[in-house]
């Protein structure tokens, strides 16, 4: 009997292996929300975007011109924490990076597959806040995916059925080429 | 746009950016990912699984995927990230010197186009040219210096490369003997030539040969003669009747982007085009596109000049060319009559400095030059280019020892020789040899010394397209691998240099031209975005030694029993292209061979010695003998064989082994002007053991009625009977739903969001918010511009991220019959989304009178696709803006859309070709650096097709929203349209009267392909016009249609 449980597992596997296969290529390969990993240098946003009412714009400068919202350059960080904060444990941390002329190696939260195309300038162009896609990030002391960021949840929003309604083309072209 | 912005180092400033990771993670990855990540060992793992937790597993293993962002250091000056940055420089691949616009996203070029301030190439780009790319992302370009150690080359630091070359130029010196080495550079213009002298002036040695084989010598040395310029502009527009004898200026023979571009405006004009007549034993493309071709033998093309000339008989001219009496007289008596005629001859034949002084002294006498032969705007990349017979000099004093030191520099002779000529032999007896070639050839892996250039597109320059304008060249990114400028070496080793030192106190060789440049720095800057600047380059000064060229005799003397015609291939060029899969891949536009070398022979010529296409054959010359498949070519005469040279590589990277070297058949015999004669010797054919599948993308050669390529004639346009349409289907009006062209859609494509009443057209509604189905994409291809150069085709392989498929490890292991180079092509899998066809019409006994009809051919777009209704999942529908969409992320690979395809453009991925771990993969580092990251790479098992570049349309809808305007007409076009050198593409919206493309839809010469099937197709033809000869016509009764409709 052992054996044939065994057996059992196997073909299991095989049949629940191809429908993971399918799952992860079709999830699109988005992560789940809630996601939230360590990140190599601890930066706090709710300091920066509520204490300092700094524009998201400022460190993510291209989100509205640009389909890619844009990584603020070590440059960025250290054009103030060269002079800011140095005494902080995390500061330091960056400035060893800086030192090093190494980048940090932000883990990433918010990930589209391939075959998709998200241009962040329409959606800020059109008045979408940022806040819709991504959370109160303002609010999170450690980034973490808020919107599940699946095809169904985009389409929502293109249709018209979000809240401030949106309208925006649903055709297939439109995202996916 | 500032200097700075492209200096900037990407070791600083630009970290591989995972934001644009372009490649679909392969579903074999992500398993892989599961069990790499997980704790468990694999047998736990197993029983998890079958434990039921798969669900829960595998969403968990998505969270475990790691990926990275990483930051810039500093900014980049002026850039967004995510949008491109164009930079205008010069193609550095042959001597023409066409102005190309660079593309670069994130620091790196990802795309090349025609630069349209360029005098010569006017916007457009040829194929080589955007292969450019390949050779800056060349897997095997040299990654560092190298030194010869213990017999292998090893990698070293430039401070030890530098050290040593310096070393050896001081012993050079020291020992007196520095007046004896050669340095041989690849001919260009602009200043490095002179400064290169300057250089090699300095430290003893004499003035550097210019060598390029691909450049026919003779022909220049002609037209020096008698235009006083090395290239004339030939204007087209003045002429009625050209006549080429064996000048492929389409393919190969001079600068072909120009060539075309003025011969395509010229035949545009329809009711004042040229008519064009091939004199020669073989068709190449040229020939192809001639009204006429005389199948002349080889060497019998000076008697035929002769007749033009009013010299000789008639009688004698058919004996010695081989042509019959009745066509000579028909195309002498049509010669007669014309008027504004214009001549050109090759220089590829024995005899052809005779050929080309006759030819020069017809059109003196008819007053072409100063009208259709422009001197005034010659093409001055041609000049200086230094004789070939000089290399054969240049051996026998290798071989003799007197050559202490040999520089070489993106030249091959080793190979464009043959081994027969003894280059490689001969270096074995040079003491020390410098290669700077940035690539790996057979000529640099002799070499003791490596000190790899940059490629064009990462180093400064300068270059002399036209008398008067100086075409400028600069970097568009940071060095790929370790390389440095020759210019700056040969400045650091004068710096080296302590009786030199004092000569060269400028940092590098980018200072030196800013110093040259009228306004210096500023001067330049201002200078960049164009790139072309009145001017004149630096001048080189040295003077050419004669060298006594090596006449051969006869051809009828030597042994054989055909007649043997060594071409360049119009793709590959003299090799220097074979190491570029994009070329590679790219059918031959004559031959439609990929990845193969082949002796083509006439059908007839097959049929007498009993051999198909494919069966081998041994073709055999005095000095060599390769055994190659047979081609049945209907463009040459019964008594020639033909050889395309370019392939067979040895030493020179992975691409470029395919195939065999047709210049190991070819003896060294010069014309009178020192140049390598093509046409110079019989070779002996027999039939050999074998058989091997042709690597073709032909399907068949005819249209079999099926009235795919038309052509029209101007009588049948003008009596109105050139396009009948044979069946109208009215269709359903309430369906016909796309404005513009007419094209009924299901609205069922919609999906849930479609109305259940059909009769509500949803997103099709014009009116509909989301604005799209206001435009309809459409597409017009005028066949009276199309040549068949094929650079479409490559522009859609580098905008598309279309992967390759001919190497050798690239083929599947389940049917082992089919290895090698192409093995993928013969099973069809092919992934070409544009491919041009090419159809004979006539011809069907053998004759030399057939035509050609050339034809690009992709997705059509249909209104009413047959694709769409059988795809199971909805991966292809039909957008409310006119594109035929293929949805990859849909799509899984039943490949019913591509059975049901009526045109055959639908092409599926059998492998994973995107997947790094694949042995197909298709973009071995660093050749992913060009992948579009704008265009998914697809993945395995996925169907692909021409997608009308949505990314382009897309991108330009968003720029137009974002400045708050609509779409400018014509703002935007289409990879292929770009860079078409004829200008025979057009792309645009056909519900906008302010497009380009709505204007020529309404040509009297317009057609769909299959209209009969009820398609509605996007994409519209415009016929070629054939130019039946002026006596013909005269005599001809009324003509019709010359459309048969079944």
């Amino acid at each position: 009997m052992a054996l044939r449980r065994k057996w059992l597992a196997v073909s299991g596997f095989f049949a629940i292996a191809a429908l993971a296969t399918m799952l992860s290529a079709y999830s699109g390969a988005s992560s789940p929300s809630g996601a939230s990993p360590e990140q190599p240098v601890k930066f706090p946003h709710p300091v920066h975007v509520q204490t300092l009412e700094m524009n998201c714009l400022y460190c993510h400068a291209s989100a509205n011109k640009s389909p890619d919202p844009g990584l603020p350059a070590m440059g960025t960080c250290m054009g103030c924490h060269a002079l800011v904060g140095t005494n902080l444990p995390e500061i330091q941390k960056l400035n060893d990076y800086w030192t090093k002329k190494e980048p940090v190696p932000w883990e990433r939260i918010h990930k589209l597959p391939e075959y998709v195309r998200f241009p962040h300038m329409r959606h800020v162009d059109a008045g979408v806040s940022c806040q819709t896609c991504h959370g109160d990030v303002q609010n999170m002391k450690q980034v973490y995916q808020q919107e599940s960021l699946n095809m169904g949840w985009c389409v929502s929003c293109h249709v018209g059925q979000s809240n401030p309604p949106f309208k925006a083309r649903y055709d297939c072209s439109t995202c996916h080429y | 746009m500032s200097a700075n912005q492209i200096r900037h180092s990407r070791r600083d400033t630009i970290a591989v950016r995972a934001t644009i990771n372009r490649l679909i993670m392969s579903t074999e990855t992500k398993n892989q990912t599961i069990e790499e990540k997980s704790p468990v060992n694999r047998r736990d793992f197993l029983k998890v699984i079958g434990g039921g937790a798969a669900v829960a597993a595998s969403v968990g293993c998505s969270s475990e995927r790691v990926e990275k962002l990483i930051p810039y250091m500093v900014s980049p000056d002026n850039t967004v990230p995510g949008v491109s940055t164009y930079y205008a420089t010069t193609c550095k691949d042959c001597a023409a010197g066409c102005g190309v616009i660079a593309e670069t996203r994130d620091g790196r070029a990802i795309k090349l186009e025609g630069n349209p301030a360029s005098p010569v190439n006017q916007g457009t780009l040829c194929a080589k040219g955007q292969a450019s790319l390949q050779g800056l992302y060349n897997p095997d370009r040299y990654r560092s210096p190298m030194v010869r150690k213990n017999g292998q080359l090893v990698s070293v630091t430039w401070d030890e490369a530098l050290q040593l070359f310096n070393q050896k130029l001081g012993e050079l010196r020291s020992r007196g003997v520095a007046q004896n080495a050669v340095f041989v550079n690849q001919h260009e213009s602009g200043s490095f030539p002179a400064f290169l002298d300057q250089w090699l002036a300095d430290f003893g040695i004499q003035p550097h040969i210019s060598y390029d084989s691909e450049i026919d010598v003779t022909a220049i040395a002609a037209h020096k003669k008698a235009y006083g310029v090395a290239w004339p502009r030939y204007d087209f527009k003045q002429t009625k009747l050209v006549v080429s004898f064996n000048a492929d200026f389409m393919d190969g023979w001079g600068p072909t982007v120009a060539h075309e571009f003025d011969w395509s405006e010229a035949r545009a004009d329809i009711n004042n085009a040229p008519r064009l007549v091939y004199v020669g034993p073989r068709r190449s493309l040229t020939g192809l596109n001639a009204d006429l071709w005389i199948d002349c033998k080889q060497g019998g093309e000076v008697a035929i000049a002769r007749l033009l000339a009013g010299q000789g008989s008639i009688s004698n001219a058919s004996k010695v060319s081989g042509v019959d009496e009745s066509r000579l007289t028909a195309f002498i008596n049509e010669f007669n009559a014309a008027e504004n005629r214009l001549v050109l001859a090759s220089g590829r034949n024995v005899n052809a400095s005779e050929l080309l002084d006759v030819v020069a002294g017809i059109n003196l006498s008819n007053g072409a030059v100063g009208k259709s032969i422009r001197t005034d705007l010659a093409l001055t990349g041609y000049e200086g280019v230094s004789s070939p017979a000089r290399l054969r000099s240049l051996v026998q004093g290798m071989t003799a020892g007197s050559v202490p030191m040999l520089f070489v520099r993106n030249v091959n002779p080793v190979y464009t020789l043959g081994h027969h000529a003894g280059f490689g032999a001969a270096m074995e007896k040079v003491p020390f040899k410098v290669s700077f070639s940035s690539i790996m050839d057979a000529t640099s892996e002799l070499c003791d010394l490596i000190l790899p250039d940059h490629h064009f597109l990462e180093q400064w320059g300068d270059a002399q397209p036209i008398a008067g304008t100086v075409s400028l060249q600069q970097p568009t990114m940071d060095p790929v691998f370790d390389t440095r400028a020759t210019a700056d070496v040969l400045i650091s080793a004068g710096k080296a240099d302590v009786a030199n030192a004092g000569k060269y106190t400028v940092p590098d060789y980018r200072t030196w031209l800013v110093n040259r440049f009228p306004g210096g720095a500023t001067g330049i800057t201002a200078a960049l975005p164009t790139a072309t600047v009145p001017g004149q380059v630096l001048a080189r000064t040295a003077k050419e030694p004669e060298v006594t060229p090596l006449i051969g005799g006869s051809v009828e003397d030597t042994t054989g029993d055909m007649y043997l015609v060594v071409y360049h291939n119009p793709v590959l060029g003299d090799g220097r292209g074979a190491n570029k899969p994009w070329l590679q891949e790219l059918p031959d536009p004559v031959t439609k061979i990929c990845w193969q070398t082949v002796a083509e022979i006439h059908p007839l010529t097959a049929k007498r010695m009993g051999l198909k296409n494919g069966d081998h054959v041994q073709v055999t010359t005095a000095v060599g003998s390769l055994t190659l498949p047979v081609y049945c070519y209907l463009g040459i005469r019964q008594d020639t064989v033909a050889v395309a040279a370019g392939r067979g590589h040895v030493n020179s990277g992975r691409y470029a082994k395919a195939g065999y070297n047709a210049f190991e058949l070819l003896p060294i015999v010069e014309s009178a002007s020192g140049s390598l004669s093509f046409v110079s010797t019989k070779a002996t054919i027999s039939k050999a053991v074998g058989h091997a599948e042709l690597v073709t993308t032909e399907g068949s050669s005819r249209q079999s009625q099926r009235n795919i390529a038309r052509a029209t004639t101007l009588a049948a346009i003008a009596a109105g009977t050139n396009v009948a349409h044979p069946h109208t289907f009215e269709g359903d009006a309430s369906h016909e739903f796309l404005p513009g062209m007419r094209a009924p859609v299901a609205n069922d494509a919609q999906g849930i969001f479609g109305d259940p009443d059909s009769k509500k057209k949803g997103q099709y509604d014009p009116e509909h918010w989301g604005n799209q189905a206001k435009r309809r994409w459409a597409m017009t291809i005028d066949l009276a511009r199309c040549t068949g150069c094929s650079a479409c085709v490559t522009a859609c392989y580098a905008e598309n991220n279309i992967p390759t498929v001919g190497a050798d490890w690239q083929v599947g292991q389940a049917f082992p019959d089919k290895t090698g180079f192409g093995a993928n092509i013969l099973r069809g899998r092919e992934m070409a989304w544009l491919r041009l066809e090419r159809y004979y019409e006539g011809g069907e006994e053998g004759g030399p009178d057939f035509e050609t009809r050339f034809m690009p051919m992709m997705c059509q777009h249909c209104g009413n696709a047959p694709c769409e209704p059988v795809c199971p999942v909805y991966a292809t529908y039909h957008a409310p803006d006119g594109l035929n969409v293929q949805v990859y992320n849909r799509c899984v690979g039943t490949r019913y859309c591509s059975n049901n395809c009526p045109y055959k453009v639908r092409y599926f991925n059998w492998f994973g070709y995107g997947e790094p771990a694949r042995k197909q993969y298709a973009f071995p580092e660093p050749l992913h650096w060009q992948l579009n990251p704008d265009v998914t790479v697809r993945g395995k098992g996925v169907m692909e097709k021409c997608s009308f570049c949505v990314q382009r349309i897309r991108e330009s809808e968003n720029r137009a929203k974002l400045e708050d305007r609509p779409l400018h007409p014509d703002e935007f076009t289409v990879a292929c349209a770009q860079a078409c050198p004829s200008r025979a593409i057009t792309f645009g919206d056909a519900a906008d009267e302010n497009w380009s493309v709505t204007k020529i839809l309404k040509d009297k010469r317009a057609y769909h392909v299959f209209e009969e099937l009820n398609t509605f197709t996007a994409v519209v033809y415009l016929q070629k016009v054939n130019h039946p000869s002026p006596l013909e016509v005269a005599h001809a009764p009324v003509a019709g249609s010359t459309e048969e409709h079944h």
